[in-house]
């Protein structure tokens, strides 16, 4: 294995720079399975039958959430910029902040959807709050994802320290906790502040 | 310590969250339908650029075009699907 010592450890053989371009490829196919899902949540506006619709959403919770993973969307990027420096305890400790505000956002969340569901609001009362529920759920289960793939990284990171290897990994993982960063962005926008409007 | 908070990361930060605000203006005033969805696209858009550029380094390994295209790509791909179902499903054209 050939190590380029002029690069971050992430890139630093040829493994590792073919395994993010990977990743960024993976992302890409995301971006489809969401358009899809947003396609599909536009299309059945409104068709709401019986139930709720939109009247359903609060602000408080969903600006909680917003600023949950902005913030720790900043704090990945900290994380990144701190394995870079070679700083493993400052790492650790921005990765830790990353999954506790991950937790918030899933928490929050997950008390929404109870009050959806409590408001008459489920996934088998109308197109409309199927899409809603599907749209959001999907998002919410990669957040989901990513708290679990972002433990074993602090694990592997403090059992292994930072190696071309673990540095690679918690590169990967910081573009996975961006990517639902920026779908949030559009969730954020075109279903909560646009049903709201 | 200030190592840890570069400074253009601690600007995105900002950024973004000045964008968050902005884009609540369609909530908070009572804009026209226009210029709502006007003020959603940019913030929405600028904001994914933020996180692409400053927060993901999208632009800084040696297969910078392969990424790029490949998102630039995708993001087309993204734009046809939704507005081609608007197209059919809502504007009825």
């Amino acid at each position: 294995m050939k190590i380029d010592n002029s690069l971050p450890l992430e890139y630093s053989t040829e493994e590792n720079r073919l395994k993010i371009l990977g990743f960024w490829i993976f992302l890409a196919a995301e971006i489809a399975l969401f358009a899809t899902l947003f396609a599909t949540y536009f299309a059945y506006q409104g068709r709401t039958g019986n139930g709720p619709g939109t009247e359903i959403f609060e602000i408080t919770p969903v600006l909680i959430n917003t600023f949950a993973l902005l913030t720790s969307s900043f704090t990945i990027g900290l994380a990144v910029n701190a394995m870079r420096l070679g700083n493993k305890k400052a790492m650790l400790t921005f990765l830790g902040l990353t999954l506790a505000l991950g937790l918030v956002f899933l928490g929050v969340e997950i008390k929404e959807f109870f009050t959806f569901v409590h408001e008459g609001a489920t996934i088998q009362t109308s197109g409309y709050l199927s899409i809603l529920f599907s749209t959001l759920g999907t998002h919410g289960a990669h957040v989901s994802l990513g708290f679990f793939w972002g433990l074993f990284i602090i694990i592997q990171v403090s059992k292994y320290g930072l190696t071309p290897h673990t540095a690679n990994k918690a590169f990967i993982f910081s573009l996975y906790w961006h990517f639902l960063d920026v779908v949030w962005i559009f969730i954020f926008s075109f279903v909560y502040l646009k049903g709201m409007m | 310590m200030a190592q840890l908070f570069p400074k253009h990361h601690v600007m995105g930060f900002i950024f973004s969250l000045v964008l968050t605000v902005v884009a609540m203006a369609v909530v908070v005033y009572d804009l026209s339908y226009t210029a709502a969805m006007a003020i959603l696209l940019i913030t929405a858009f600028m904001q994914a650029g933020v996180q692409l550029v400053m927060f993901m380094h999208a632009g800084e390994s040696e297969d910078k075009v392969t990424i790029y295209t490949n998102v630039i790509y995708m993001v087309f791909f993204a734009i046809v699907t939704i507005l081609g179902t608007l197209l059919l499903f809502i504007w009825d054209m």
